[in-house]
Parts: structure tokens; C-alpha cells; sequence
């Protein structure tokens, strides 16, 4: 599978966040978007994933892709988690596929077994970053999205997140975004200005 | 416990000790009497047939308004059209008087369904508005997740919805279920249908018998919070966080 993002321009309020933008995303790619706060990354990820349109230019998804729409594992820029219920709920509610054994036992990775039943709004920031990465990596996907992850890592947890992502993705997409590269120079890095 | 018992042994003896400076039994008596009035009628078959009546009259208008109600928020949450179309209707049912109401359903329906009724067309606001709240207030962030991981219309509701509404319901609950007894009872005693508490409470105030009438009142009271705490409590079981740190569910066997 291959995707094209061809020509994209987005302006919010009149500012123009992406003008003519064009990415190609091949399969097994490690994508790594780079570019100062608020130069359009997210806003990218955003139209990539359909939750926003671009005012101009299309979002194409080349080959024998299957869907109508985009099946990605994603790590919004927020946690985006469901504070009141536990991790493995977090894990195993995004796809029936996802068992909670599935769940607990893919959480065990990056995380220890004594917080993975507790409510996640009890959970650190890094904690809940984790949870976050793991859901994302745990569901069925064709792509894997991640918008700043590593964000509230240590550089222990970083590293751990890094290989279970890797490990993860198969020979999937990974489209990353990331303030720095350390760690990631297996990606290829696109800047956005 | 014994701090809530010592407040209510100290408001019986100040009621005691009023009905003692009045010394009127037509205006006010003690809750001795009020006891002895209680307890000639609860022998009665037709105290407890009315209590009967009127307790499945009331609490029926109650959880049908409460169910009309969340299904019209969930309905007008879906298709604003559907809350545009019921707004005014949702503001008449909180601005309008409730009497004006009783005489309105007393000629349409008469005096036989009138609480069920008028607890219903009390209800109903409060839940339609709290429900309503409930689902707007639910996280835009989260519904973002739930549409790119194409979450099932089940999952979305009981994870992220729900959890949102469930705190509005209580409220909503908590102040309908006071409003639902109070309606009630209300249009009982203007409209008068025979076996209900607002006959017995009308017959004792036309022979002037205070002490019937505080024990009428006593067991209204008994039947309201006794259905407040029973309601509660079982909506409770709903609390969408009390089940977390459950061990696997069934589903991994």
C-alpha cells in the first residue's frame, strides 16, 4: 500500500498552516515528520486520518488497499484515553479483536503488572503514554500514526517504546512525528516549514 | 448514624414542644398523636390500597417521564432538528405552573391517570435537559478516537458516552425523584381520584383532622425516600467506574 498526499493546503482563521505539501508514504517506510510547534504536523496527521479536510489537494491511498477508509493504529498529540476505565479497558475497547487477555499481556511490554487494571486517570503521564502507544500498536492497522509518542518518556522508556513500536509495525507504514530525531535515525525525515 | 438519630430525636421534641405551646390540635399536634393518627390507619384496607395506587401511579409517571426523557435527548443529540422541534415544548413543561397543568390533564384525561401524568410531564424536562447535557459534554477527543479506530456504536456509548452522562443522570435523578412525589401528590388532592393518598389527605383536611393529615404526610415521606434510596442504589450498580480493576471478564475463558 502506498500513500500520496498530494498538493495539501490548510489554513485555520485565514493563517495558512500547510501550503502545497506532498508526501509519499510506501509500505515498511518509517516516516519521520519534523518541524518547529505549530508548522502543520498535526494538522497533517489530521487530514491524513480524515478528521479534517484540506481546503485544496487530496489524500490517496494507492495499490490493493481493501477499505474505504484508513485502518491506522494512532498516538494523538493528547493521550485521548478513557480516564475512568483501566488500561486494559483503554487497550482492549478500540477493536473486538482485542481480547483483554491480548490486551494485558501486549500492556505487560512497556508496562508493570501492577497498574494495568487501575483506573488510567491514576496513571503518570508517562504511564498513560505508554498505554496510549500500546493501543495504538495492539489494534489490526495498515498504518501506524504517532504524533509526538514518545512525549513524558525517559530515555529508558523511550528506548523500550522504540523496539516494542519497531517490533509492532511488521512491515506496515510508521509515520511519526517528533520535535527531535535522537534515537530515530531509521526513519526517513521530512521537514515541514 | 447516632449524630443523625440525636438530630431527628431533637426536631420531634422541638415539634413536640410547639404543638404543646399551641395547644391546638386543629392547627398543630405532636408526633404522639401523629403516631396514634398513623396507626388507626394503618389497619385500614383502603389507606393501604390508596398507598398502593398512588405509589405505582407516581413512580410509573416518574420512570416513564425518565425514559421518554433520555430517549428524546439521545434522539435530539443525534438530530439537532429533533431538539429544535422539542425545545419549546421542553420549555413549556419547566416554565408552565404545574396546577395549570392538573386542570389542563384533569379535562383531557381526567382524575384517574392524573399523577401518572403530571409526574411525568415533570420528569421529563429534567432528564431530557440533564441526558441532553450529558451527551454534549462528552469528550470531542475521545469521540476522535473512537472514529478513527471505527469504534462500535455500543462501545462508543458505553465508554465514552455513557461515563459523561452518567454524572448528570444522578443529578437528574436525585432532583426528579423529590419533584415526581411532590407533583404527584399535588394533582392527587386537586384532582381527587378515588384509592390515592391526595383523597385521604383531602378527606382529613375537610374534617379538620390535623393529626391524619401529618400522617398522611409522614408516609409520603417514608414511600419518597424510601424509592429515592432504592432507585439510587441500584443506579448506582451503573456507575461506569466502579468496575474497574475488575480481573478478566468472561470473554478470555
Amino acid at each position: 500500500m502506498t500513500i500520496e498526499a498530494e498538493h495539501i493546503c490548510k489554513s485555520y482563521d485565514g493563517q495558512e498552516v500547510l501550503h502545497d505539501f506532498n508526501l509519499s508514504i510506501q509500505s515498511e517506510s518509517c516516516t519521520l515528520l519534523i518541524g518547529r510547534s505549530g508548522c502543520g504536523k498535526t494538522t497533517f496527521l489530521r487530514i491524513l486520518l480524515g478528521l479534517d479536510k484540506p481546503d485544496s489537494g487530496k489524500i490517496q491511498l494507492l495499490g490493493d488497499y481493501k477499505y474505504a477508509y484508513l485502518c491506522a493504529g494512532v498516538v494523538f498529540q493528547e493521550n485521548r484515553l478513557c480516564e475512568q476505565f483501566s488500561a486494559v479497558d483503554n487497550v482492549a475497547m478500540v477493536h473486538k479483536k482485542i481480547t483483554r487477555q491480548t490486551a494485558r499481556r501486549e500492556l505487560q511490554r512497556l508496562l508493570p503488572d501492577e497498574v494495568l487494571d487501575r483506573r488510567v486517570g491514576e496513571l503518570s503521564g508517562g504511564q498513560k503514554r505508554r498505554v496510549a502507544i500500546v493501543r495504538a500498536c495492539a489494534v489490526p492497522a495498515d498504518l501506524l500514526v504517532l504524533d509526538e509518542p514518545f512525549t513524558g518518556l525517559d530515555a529508558q522508556n523511550r528506548q523500550k517504546a522504540i523496539d516494542y513500536i519497531m517490533e509492532k509495525k511488521g512491515s506496515n507504514p510508521l509515520l511519526l512525528t517528533a520535535h527531535e530525531a535522537d534515537g530515530l535515525d531509521f526513519c526517513r525525515k521530512v521537514s515541514i516549514v | 448514624m447516632k449524630k443523625k438519630a440525636l438530630v431527628v430525636l431533637v426536631w420531634l421534641c422541638i415539634w413536640q414542644l410547639l404543638a404543646m405551646i399551641v395547644h391546638n390540635d386543629i392547627l398543630l399536634v405532636g408526633p404522639a398523636e401523629t403516631v396514634r393518627a398513623l396507626a388507626v390507619l394503618l389497619p385500614e384496607n383502603e389507606f393501604r390500597i390508596s398507598l398502593m395506587a398512588s405509589f405505582i401511579r407516581i413512580v410509573g409517571g416518574f420512570l416513564t417521564g425518565s425514559v421518554l426523557g433520555m430517549l428524546s435527548a439521545f434522539l435530539a443529540y443525534r438530530k439537532p432538528l429533533f431538539g429544535a422541534f422539542l425545545s419549546p415544548l421542553v420549555t413549556m413543561l419547566k416554565t408552565v405552573p404545574v396546577v395549570s397543568f392538573v386542570i389542563l390533564v384533569m379535562i383531557w384525561a381526567g382524575s384517574e391517570r392524573l399523577s401518572f401524568l403530571i409526574s411525568m410531564m415533570v420528569v421529563f424536562p429534567i432528564l431530557y435537559l440533564n441526558t441532553l447535557h450529558g451527551f454534549q459534554s462528552a469528550d470531542r477527543k475521545l469521540l476522535e478516537m473512537a472514529q478513527v479506530y471505527h469504534m462500535p456504536a455500543w462501545d462508543r456509548f458505553h465508554y465514552i458516552f455513557f461515563p459523561s452522562v452518567y454524572p448528570f443522570l444522578l443529578s437528574g435523578f436525585r432532583l426528579a425523584l423529590g419533584m415526581s412525589w411532590k407533583s404527584g401528590v399535588a394533582a392527587e388532592v386537586i384532582g381527587q381520584p378515588l384509592h390515592s393518598i391526595g383523597n385521604g389527605l383531602y378527606r382529613a383536611k375537610i374534617y379538620l383532622a390535623t393529626s391524619e393529615v401529618l400522617a398522611w404526610t409522614i408516609v409520603i415521606v417514608i414511600l419518597s425516600w424510601g424509592f429515592e434510596k432504592c432507585f439510587l442504589r441500584l443506579f448506582g450498580f451503573l456507575d461506569p467506574s466502579a468496575g474497574c480493576g475488575k480481573k478478566e471478564a468472561a470473554d478470555d475463558n
